[in-house]
């Protein structure tokens, strides 16, 4: 019997462990942001109560957030460590790095465009418009609340360097942009991921690294062609993960899109219940 | 020729003296950094002290918070004088319900005596308050907050609706920094939703046909 190898490799281990350290790190932060938030609805009292009410629950989300800190840290590090200095600055752009090009801009458009039914559908290369958008919103989004999450970790400590009033500035900005992250993972990224018609039901490909011969075809046509081209195809096609990881997977995927849920149906619902000014 | 040679020592003794007087005196600003009652914090008629505000008025070019209307009553020893239907049986929430509704009494529980004192309610600007800026930090804000300076104390408790028009004006950089935030917010969530949708359609209008939909 021939092994199965349908599969075409698109993540490295350190790309998972990103990822994988991200989940956890950001649904942490969103559990006890929420809670905090939420305190003076049972709800959100309820919620904190799990982390040891409401100085716990802040303990718990501060330190969390230094954590997410030191990982974006590392991480612009091991950019730094990635990038071709030999080739600098040409070696940011091309189709293998997640940088915005021109090429970008064409592909939104033509997405657009295919949508609204009028070209065919864009052939992207290996990333798409909306993956380096997800990608780099990460940024955008860590750089807000980090500075504004940095800011309150110390207020006191905050108020020698600047007027104490900027606390009020940054409390609403990290609020907001905390918002903004949580609504667009739970709703816009869940969807784009794992709810298309193409993905649907479990879109495994950041957990166990690849993704299926078929659909890179259809999804990143172009990739598939160009590593055809360059005769790197064949080394790049890996047999499907064991069944019981790919079980793993989709649990402990479905396990973070439910608490997602949660949170964002339970904290519409109890919208009305909150005090913002 | 004695009396010139009086005069150039007095000078020279002065020449000496006056800078470290001019270390000893300290300014508005130290002192008002010091936290104690002393003489020249609680003295009526310095007035210029009582209505700084730490971190200095405005700020950061005018986009801080300003003091420009502050009431007659925060100056009186009991804010409360002359109100007609005070009553110091009355909940402080009947009157100032809009001040209660802030990340210290609806996130600690903070009740107003705490930090305003018992009646007679003192204007936070009187001379002797505990909540004058002057010593907000060490007799209010430090009960809680370790270490508080005067600049940690202009955080605004009782912040104004940051979306409100009045806000432009009351915190400029509130008003401008909440309003772009949300406007991102806003925005994004009104791009990419339909987005999302239209394209979820699509995609099903597309694998119902069955087949790609490459150029």
């Amino acid at each position: 019997m021939t092994e199965q190898r349908n599969r075409l490799k698109r993540f490295s281990a350190i790309h998972r462990l990103w990822h994988l350290g991200l989940i956890l790190l950001f649904m942490t932060l969103s559990v006890t942001g929420i809670a905090w938030m939420y305190f003076e609805t049972p709800w959100g009292r309820g919620l904190a109560n799990l982390f040891g009410g409401y100085s716990g629950t802040l303990e718990i989300h501060r330190i969390v957030g230094l954590v997410l800190l030191a990982g974006f840290t590392l991480h612009i590090l091991y950019l730094v460590h990635r990038i071709d200095w030999s080739n600098f600055p040409r070696s940011l752009f091309g189709p293998e790095t997640l940088v915005f090009q021109w090429i970008d801009v064409k592909g939104f458009f033509n997405h657009l465009g295919w949508i609204f039914g009028f070209n065919k559908q864009p052939r992207f290369d290996r990333w798409s418009w909306w993956e380096k958008f997800d990608y780099w919103a990460v940024w955008w989004g860590l750089i807000i609340v980090g500075v504004t999450g940095l800011m309150l970790y110390n207020p006191v400590l905050t108020s020698d360097y600047m007027p104490g009033w900027m606390l009020n500035v940054a409390l609403w900005v990290h609020r907001i942009e905390a918002v903004l992250a949580m609504g667009h993972i739970f709703t816009i990224h869940f969807t784009v991921e794992h709810w298309r018609p193409s993905s649907f039901p479990f879109n495994a490909a950041m957990f166990d690294g690849t993704m299926d011969l078929q659909e890179a075809k259809h999804e990143h046509p172009n990739w598939v062609a160009r590593l055809e081209a360059e005769g790197r195809l064949a080394d790049a096609i890996v047999p499907p993960p064991p069944v019981p990881l790919r079980i793993f997977y989709f649990l402990f995927g479905y396990s973070i899109i439910l608490l997602g849920l949660f949170l964002l149906v339970f904290a519409i619902i109890n919208a009305t219940l909150l005090t913002l000014f | 020729m004695f009396i010139g040679q009086k005069i150039v020592c007095l000078l020279g003794v002065l020449l000496v003296a006056l800078p470290a007087v001019g270390q000893d005196m300290n300014t508005p600003e130290e002192m008002a950094g010091t936290g104690y009652f002393r003489d020249q914090d609680t003295l009526p008629g310095a007035f210029r002290f009582y209505s700084q505000l730490p971190g200095g008025e405005g700020g950061l070019w005018g986009l801080g918070p300003d003091r420009q209307k502050i009431s007659r009553s925060s100056f009186k020893m009991d804010a409360h004088e002359g109100v007609d239907d005070f009553s110091p049986e009355l909940r402080c929430q009947k009157c100032h319900g809009l001040q209660i509704k802030d990340l210290h009494g609806l996130r600690m529980g903070i009740a107003c005596v705490q930090c305003h004192r018992n009646q007679p309610v003192a204007g936070i600007y009187h001379y002797y308050s505990s909540l004058n800026p002057i010593r907000r930090h060490a007799y209010v804000c430090a009960k809680c907050h370790e270490g508080a300076t005067p600049s940690f104390a202009s955080y605004m408790v009782h912040e104004p609706n940051p979306i409100a028009p009045e806000a432009r004006t009351t915190f400029p950089l509130l008003y401008y920094s909440i309003w772009f935030m949300l406007i991102l917010a806003v925005g994004v969530f009104l791009f990419f939703l339909p987005y999302t949708a239209f394209w979820w359609l699509r995609e099903f209008a597309a694998k119902l046909k069955g087949g790609q939909d490459h150029d």
